[in-house]
């Protein structure tokens, strides 16, 4: 016992040893900066690292655990995670060989440095210098412009900073610019588009060319002791190469020629005469054609290519040009085909076609498997936490072939040693590897995905209760839930998933909280007194409901003319992007939110047409999105050389039967045909027009409505008043991105959900409608100065008709009827004056945001903002110089819409709000959010309009504590239903405190939150006054509620 | 899904295109129209209510939930009239119960109350709506004696129970227990439409109009079993007892 705990204790202590000289690395980093050479004689060239011959036998390297994409930050981690993700996968390469690797995110200093002693593997530095865009003067620019001077001025400056910042870094094999850069020349200008088309791209790659000369030169001058390189996409333009890159040492490219790169040795060799690396190389391990792994077919593939690359090299009297290269790449990564789909399943898509892997290439289809380029496999978290790299066949060739070096050896025993090359052990090694990992993970036909445990006890009471009955007044309930998911894929074709929801007790938890589970609560049906009449009467309650459910499902079929999905509850995105002019379709990403109510929107099928159909979508379903009556959508889009056109018909099938959001009106059947235009008039002139036919069912329908001489008039709608037009003209005014639209709405020509600038994160409270009956008139101007960003916006509307006031109908004694007038509702009419009501607003934020690569008002920025410190601070101010008609409910025990009866009053409504974003260290973030506002209810007119107050925020400390909640004053409650009935709070207090618990290397993103491992407290304290709901009031007989939930959710 | 819209064109053929879209819905824009001229619609400050009795229903099922046609009915007067349910959060205020009771009683009075009742019905489904639209047609028929209206006033109290079973109206009582002036008002109670109706069938005396199935109280039993339902007749001298069950077996 003793002599294990004095060694156990002799490790730790070198463990930590090694740990803190790594992390004094960079310290004694001047001292111990490697010297990288190229060297060139009659026999070839050669990569030296400190006087000994390098041959690159590298991969490139990510980690991209399941579940997360590209916003996944291995670096903001723990280090001792880090070093547990760093030790197994370098661990596992040192063993096979690999002496460098190539990254797309910034490996910190440390860490190339640990890299480097502890597994002597070597880095490539290779910032992508604007490839997927940049911040050019404060502004984020998607499509970077070389010809810009800003733009070059900023990019130089900013690359030579990271050489500074890595020239001494011991593990620094080069520095590399870009990423296939050449195939990105997407910018435009005026001056370019002036040119034939065919020689457009060629004057775009000059600029590109000579900027990269420019930073190598400059880079040069800072790291004398590296190679300076660019990464190139094959090597297209290599004759501009020549002439602009004078300073390069090395030529960097991507290159994907199938198993031999035929002519290209030859030409760098005339035109150049430079050494070339390839930062990426290989095959996929998938075959399209037989739809499953083909692990032989990659490593085949990846031999032939590393045999040439060998016989290339120095000294073998061929071109000798050769000195190592990348093999793309390390390990499979599940989010490259969508990106920010199915993260936690690899898809088998193809996603593009090239016909030098023959193994599989079919004409017409596509071959390349973006999530299947792995020379290992993703496989499931270990003990640490760290997803496994399942080695595949090409791993066992590669380290058999990176045994040998080229240089040691003679182009015979070159060739020798690959013709002896035991394939079919290492297919062996390789087919046995997958049918292990096949049997943990059950693949094919349905699997087990993952799932999670949750359980929470609450405690609930009020003020009044307890005066009554002291502390047994206070409730306690406790709940639980299983969630299980599952993932199928009973045929090549067809794939997809579905998770069940299982429920144990359900914690009672309202009004303070609705939650997803309370479907299982139990429901009064009839809480009668004992007697009625006589008659006794118990209360009926039912209380063992539902306890199981499908909580969602997608599938996707792949057929040959059309690919077709099928969704419930999955979230599905808003086709404003893609020719929805008038916002038909709406989005259904908030899943939490109709959790909330238990909704299972959306819900529906999705074919997209193929080949002879392309450009035609059909869409179908009971609630396509949140709300959605039942419907078809039909669009179809195509291109007019420069106009592209897109075509939409929408129609309900008939009328949802049960309000969205608890008490959100249903609507009246109706359809929609929308025509949209869009043109790039000019660079950066954008022009997009669109008419929309709408509601014709509701020609002839009569309304009424008050005449400017007093009387009352009954009138029909026309068929004039279904139409409706949009312009919107972008173009920029001294740099700045400005809009112009006008939108021109007859009086039942509805649409959708506007599309604001930002999409769903807009802070904009302009009073945006899709409803009809309105002149609408939008400007604003997005002016950049270096980090800040100001956004004014205006917006002017008038109603052709306005709402109606109530005039009390009567009937005289002689039996005239003298008929009244009523604020309209939109059942009862064929339109009502509600959000689209006159208004004069104008609005200006201020965003302030130092890193335009996590934009702020992307989606997931409370997840990815970098920035040490980001926000926005802005107001809206809008006149409703007029009333509204009557806004609807749906009435739950009726089954059917309500009406407020009466509209809101005109008023003038402001709001000010600010989001801060803290990022102090990198594993801790705080971001705010304040709120003052005065404004009014979204339904009832009774209680006036609020004066509100705000404050949101969220702490996550060290990565491992997430503390969140607000503060509200006078505010509506927290689901949209407050807001409609208009009840509000005196105060509201919300805290949560939850200990993540892991799994280690999941944390950091939106599905964390949502779903890591974690326990913790949370308390929602509210008061009440006679705004508050009546049964919390209980006529100021009660005082304040409170609810103290503890709960865990255990993840797997 | 995403498409690109084709390659980069000239300059001048941008602002052609870009011209001839613009005109294009120039054109549009003015063949359209905003607000209503002097001469659109019709005045309709009065209207005079009807004071025959003959209805020509505006379709098989007017008057019986879920059928709205009544709405489009070019003789119904209160098409345009707003029928103000009564608010339980605000139970002073006007409701549709005041409009209804100066429609002129009697004959001349009965059409205009099933115009009302049914325009209700169809604004707002509830059971008091329906069994007043019941009451109407059962009121009509009792004038006219169309065979017609018979039968929409026997499946308009048939709705009242195969769709509005639970439901209640509200009736103020009791004088004996809070007299007229007692400035609290009267005491509001519920009864249940089911036994209404029922009582409506059964007993002349309920409604003041002929038993619309016509012959021996009995008879009517009969058809509540028909319709799945059995009636224990309520009893003098308030008639307050009667109780109606379904069918269950």
């Amino acid at each position: 016992m003793a002599v294990s705990s004095f060694l156990r204790n002799m490790r730790q202590a070198g463990g930590l040893l090694v740990i803190a000289l790594a992390l004094a690395a960079p310290l004694q980093a001047q001292a111990q900066a490697d010297r990288v050479t190229t060297f060139k004689d009659d026999k070839g060239w050669k990569l030296q690292v400190n006087g000994e011959d390098f041959y690159v036998k590298g991969v490139v390297w990510g980690y991209s655990p399941r579940g997360q994409n590209y916003t996944y930050n291995l670096w903001g981690e723990s280090d001792d995670f880090i070093r547990k993700v760093l030790d197994y996968d370098f661990g596992l390469m040192k063993a096979a060989g690999v002496n460098a690797i190539r990254s797309f995110s910034e490996i910190p200093p440390e860490w190339v440095t640990y890299i480097y002693r502890e597994h002597g593997i070597m880095t490539v530095i290779n910032p992508l210098m604007g490839r997927y865009g940049y911040t050019i003067g404060g502004k984020w620019v998607p499509f970077v412009d070389y010809s810009d001077p800003l733009t070059r001025e900023t990019l130089k400056r900013d690359m030579v900073e990271i050489v500074r910042k890595y020239k001494d870094v011991p593990g620094v094999l080069m520095f590399a610019f870009g990423n296939e850069s050449n195939y990105g020349l997407s910018w435009s200008s005026f001056e370019i588009e002036n040119l034939p088309e065919g020689e457009q791209n060629t004057a775009k790659a000059r600029y590109l060319y000579s900027l990269f000369n420019e930073v190598i030169a400059a880079g040069k001058a800072v790291a004398p002791n590296h190679p300076f390189t660019i990464v190139n996409g094959d090597i297209q333009y290599i004759d501009l190469i020549a002439e602009y890159c004078k300073d390069m040492d090395v030529l960097g490219v991507n290159a994907y020629r199938g198993p031999s790169f035929t002519n290209l040795w030859a030409e760098v060799d005339r035109k150049l005469d430079l050494p070339v690396v390839f930062f990426e190389f290989g095959s996929d391990a998938f075959n399209a054609r037989r739809f499953e792994e083909d692990q032989r077919s990659q490593a085949l593939m990846l031999k032939d290519q590393w045999q040439e690359m060998y016989n290339k090299a120095y000294g073998n009297g061929e071109e000798g040009n050769s000195i190592g290269g990348f093999v793309f790449e390390w390990r499979d990564e599940w989010w490259k085909y969508l990106q920010i789909e199915n993260l936690d399943k690899q898809d088998n898509n193809a996603s593009w076609s090239n016909q030098g892997y023959l193994f599989d290439w079919a004409e017409g289809k596509n071959n390349m498997n973006e999530e299947w380029f792995g020379i290992a496999a993703l496989g499931l978290p270990n003990s640490d936490g760290v997803y496994e790299a399942r080695p595949r066949m090409a791993y066992d060739v590669l380290s058999e072939v990176w045994a040998l070096d080229p240089y040691d050896a003679s182009k015979a025993q070159i060739n020798a040693m690959f013709a002896s090359m035991d394939m079919a052990l290492y297919e062996l090694k390789g087919d046995v590897r997958q049918l292990k990992a096949d049997n943990r993970e059950s693949k094919r036909w349905l699997r087990l995905t993952g799932g999670d445990i949750r359980g929470e006890f609450a405690l609930r009471g009020t003020e009044e209760e307890i005066r009554i009955d002291g502390e047994d007044a206070v409730e306690f309930s406790d709940g639980q839930m299983l969630f299980v998911d599952f993932g199928f894929q009973p045929t090549e074709e067809l794939e997809g998933q579905f998770s069940l929801n299982i429920l144990g007790n359900v914690a009672d938890k309202r009004p303070l909280e609705f939650t997803y589970g309370d479907r299982g609560l139990p429901i009064v049906i009839d809480n009668a007194t004992t007697e009625i009449q006589d008659v006794d009467v118990e209360p009926v309650i039912i209380a063992d409901r539902e306890r199981v459910e499908i909580y969602d499902f997608s599938a996707n079929f792949r057929g040959k003319h059309a690919d077709i999905e099928a969704f419930y509850h999955t979230p599905r995105f808003h086709w404003g992007y893609e020719g929805d002019f008038f916002g038909l379709v709406r989005e259904a990403t908030d899943i939490s939110g109709m959790d909330v109510w238990n909704a299972k929107a959306p819900e529906g099928i999705e074919i997209q047409g193929k080949g002879a159909f392309e450009g035609l979508t059909l869409l179908g379903g009971p609630e396509v999105y949140w709300g959605a009556n039942p419907k078809f959508v039909v669009k179809y889009d195509l291109d007019l050389g420069r106009v592209g056109l897109s075509l939409i018909h929408s129609e309900d099938v008939a009328r949802l039967g049960q309000g969205a959001a608890a008490t959100q009106a249903t609507e009246r059947q109706s359809r929609q045909t929308t025509i949209y235009a869009e043109a790039e008039l000019f660079k950066d002139v954008k022009l997009e027009l669109g008419g929309i036919m709408s509601a014709t069912e509701k020609v002839d329908e009569i309304y009424t409505r008050l005449g400017p001489d007093g009387n009352i008039y009954k009138d029909e709608i026309k068929f004039e008043d279904t139409l409706g037009f949009k312009a919107k003209l972008t173009f920029p005014v001294f740099g700045a991105e400005t809009y112009v639209s006008g939108h021109y709405a007859g009086l039942v020509a509805d649409g959708g959900d506007p599309l604001k600038t930002f999409g769903v994160t807009d802070p904009s409270r302009l009073p945006y409608s899709g409803l009809g009956n309105k002149q609408e008139y939008e400007a604003g101007m997005m002016m950049h100065f270096g980090n800040l960003m100001i956004y004014p916006r205006l917006m002017y509307r008038d109603n052709f008709i306005h709402a109606n006031p109530f005039i009390p109908p009567s009937i005289d004694p002689d039996g005239t009827l003298n008929p009244g007038l009523s604020p309209r509702d939109r059942d009862n009419d064929p339109f009502a004056v509600l959000g689209n009501r006159e208004a004069r607003s104008a609005e200006m934020f201020f965003t302030w945001d130092p890193t335009g690569a996590t934009p702020f008002y992307d989606w997931d920025n409370e997840w990815r903002e970098d920035a040490k410190f980001a926000f926005n601070f802005g107001g809206t101010y809008t006149e409703f110089p007029t009333p509204t008609d009557a806004y609807l409910f749906f009435y739950e025990p009726s089954g059917a819409n309500a009406s407020f009866g009466r509209g809101l009053p005109a008023e003038d409504v402001w709001a000010l709000s600010s989001r801060l974003v803290f990022n102090p260290t990198q594993r801790s973030r705080y971001i705010f959010r304040l709120v003052r506002g005065f404004d009014q209810s979204t339904g009832n007119p009774d209680g006036g309009t609020r004066d509100y107050f705000e404050l949101h925020g969220k702490a996550l400390l060290n990565r491992r504590h997430l503390i969140s909640g607000y503060f509200l004053k006078d505010a509506w409650g927290p689901y949209d239903f407050y807001r409609q009935f208009n009840l509000t709070y005196p105060e509201q207090y919300k805290l949560d405190y939850a200990y993540l618990l892991g799994s280690p290397g999941m944390l950091g993103s939106k599905m964390d939150e949502e779903r890591a491992t974690r326990i913790g407290i949370r308390g929602i304290l509210r008061t009440t006054d006679e705004n508050s709901p009546d049964e919390e009031y209980l006529d100021g007989l009660n005082d304040y509620l409170f609810l103290v939930v503890v709960y865990f959710t255990y993840r797997f | 899904m995403s498409h690109t819209y084709g390659t980069i064109i000239g300059p001048n053929r941008g602002r052609l295109l870009g011209t001839a879209l613009l005109v294009a819905l120039g054109v549009l824009v003015a063949g359209c129209q905003g607000e209503p001229g002097p001469n659109d619609g019709e005045v309709i400050n009065t209207i005079v209510l009807p004071t025959d009795t003959l209805v020509n229903l505006a379709c098989a099922d007017v008057g019986i939930f879920t059928e709205q046609c009544v709405l489009e009915d070019p003789e119904n007067p209160f098409v345009t009239v707003p029928i103000i349910e009564f608010d339980v959060n605000d139970p002073d205020a006007t409701n549709k119960f005041e409009l209804f009771s100066s429609i002129p009683a009697g004959r001349t009075g009965a059409k205009a109350r099933y115009y009302f009742w049914a325009t209700a019905l169809a604004r707002r489904a509830s059971g008091e709506n329906q069994f007043y639209t019941a009451l109407a047609l059962h009121e009509l028929w009792n004038y006219n004696g169309d065979p017609i209206i018979q039968a929409q006033a026997l499946k308009a109290y048939r709705s009242v129970l195969d769709n509005f079973f639970g439901s209640v109206t509200v009736f103020t009582c009791c004088e004996s227990v809070r007299p007229p002036d007692d400035p609290r008002g009267p005491i509001p109670f519920p009864i249940g439409l089911n036994e209404l109706t029922a009582d409506n069938l059964y007993r002349t005396d309920a409604t003041g109009y002929r038993r619309l199935v016509e012959g021996d109280p009995l008879l009517v039993l009969e058809v509540l079993l028909e319709w799945g339902y059995r009636y224990r007749p309520a009893n003098p001298p308030d008639y307050t007892d009667g109780l109606v069950f379904v069918n269950t077996g």
